[in-house]
């Protein structure tokens, strides 16, 4: 990760180290999507480093209290993981993806709360 | 829900219970909740926090000057546009 | 960050957990969903703490005292009900386009 420290700062780099930690007691297929997820923001961002940090974290975040709560990743990310990542840093196309957000949420309380009754 | 609010200090299930018996009978508790957010955000209401009986504290709220201001300016609005529409229909019905 | 405040901020987010499992099903279900929801959008407030989430918990909890179904309380369409909560917050997909825009014009 050399050629992390020289485009961002020393900060930056232990910050990333913290997220790798924590990235590594993920389960195996979340460790993957989160792989997927960093390759996706590299191309995104020149990394304006410093902005996409907590964008970084609050992913990471949800992929570790998702996985706590025993979801799949598909469940969580969908099947479009490049479309996420766009959606995640407000990039063309980002509405639609946050679009597609909202109906999953309404169709995932609706079969949850009628897998209920 | 200003103007509920300016009428003394309650919380947001009983505005929504005030707002229902008005004839607004779609609102739901999260739309309330939703919009004293905004207020709280936009410092137009004071906020206390009480212990009920049961469950959690509760936050009640009394409006704070600013919000005074927002609802007086609100009505003077509100008086501006129906006087100019009933000015307009009368005219109409001649 | 601090192990202290990892500790910390580990022991409150226990202690929300807790608080979201000794909701009924249907309420954790839809909080679920909601959470899920906001760490993908990713408003600012709510990197700051946990404060915004232990919020809509005690929203939920009087719900439930008042013996209401949680759609009852959200209204059917929980996805409004998010936006709704997070209108006037900025997120972090904004902030860092901000700062492309920012370095678009200066090149």
């Amino acid at each position: 990760m050399n050629f992390f420290e020289k485009i961002t700062g020393s900060d930056m780099t232990k910050q990333m180290k913290e997220f790798d930690e924590r990235a590594k007691v993920l389960p195996t297929d979340y460790q993957t999507a989160w792989k997927e997820i960093m390759s996706n923001l590299w191309i995104h961002g020149d990394f304006t480093g410093r902005k996409l940090m907590p964008i970084l974290e609050s992913a990471l975040e949800l992929l570790e209290v998702t996985s706590a709560d025993g979801q799949s990743v598909e469940e969580v990310l969908g099947d479009d993981i490049k479309g996420f990542c766009a959606a995640l840093v407000g990039s063309d196309g980002a509405k639609t993806y946050r679009d597609k957000w909202r109906e999953q949420l309404n169709k995932n309380v609706a079969r949850k709360l009628g897998g209920l009754q | 829900m200003l103007e509920i609010i300016s009428r003394g200090e309650t919380y947001g299930y009983e505005i929504t219970q005030q707002l229902r018996e008005l004839g607004f009978t779609d609102v739901v508790e999260g739309t309330v909740y939703t919009i004293t957010l905004r207020f709280e955000k936009n410092n137009l209401v004071n906020i206390e926090k009480k212990r009920s009986n049961v469950g959690p504290p509760r936050k009640f709220y009394t409006l704070n000057e600013a919000g005074q201001e927002q609802l007086e300016n609100f009505w003077r609005k509100w008086n501006f546009v129906s006087s100019k529409l009933n000015e307009l229909r009368d005219k109409g019905g001649k | 960050m601090s192990i202290k405040k990892i500790i910390e901020g580990r022991k409150e987010w226990r202690a929300h957990v807790s608080r979201v499992k000794a909701l009924p099903q249907d309420y954790q279900i839809v909080y679920k969903e909601i959470q899920k929801y906001l760490f993908k959008v990713g408003p600012v407030e709510l990197n700051e703490g946990i404060g915004p989430l232990s919020e809509i918990i005690s929203f939920f909890e009087e719900g439930v005292i008042a013996g209401k179904r949680v759609l009852e309380v959200t209204g059917a369409d929980v996805a409004a009900f998010c936006d709704a909560l997070i209108e006037d917050s900025k997120t972090y997909a904004d902030l860092y386009q901000d700062s492309l825009n920012k370095k678009n014009l200066r090149e």
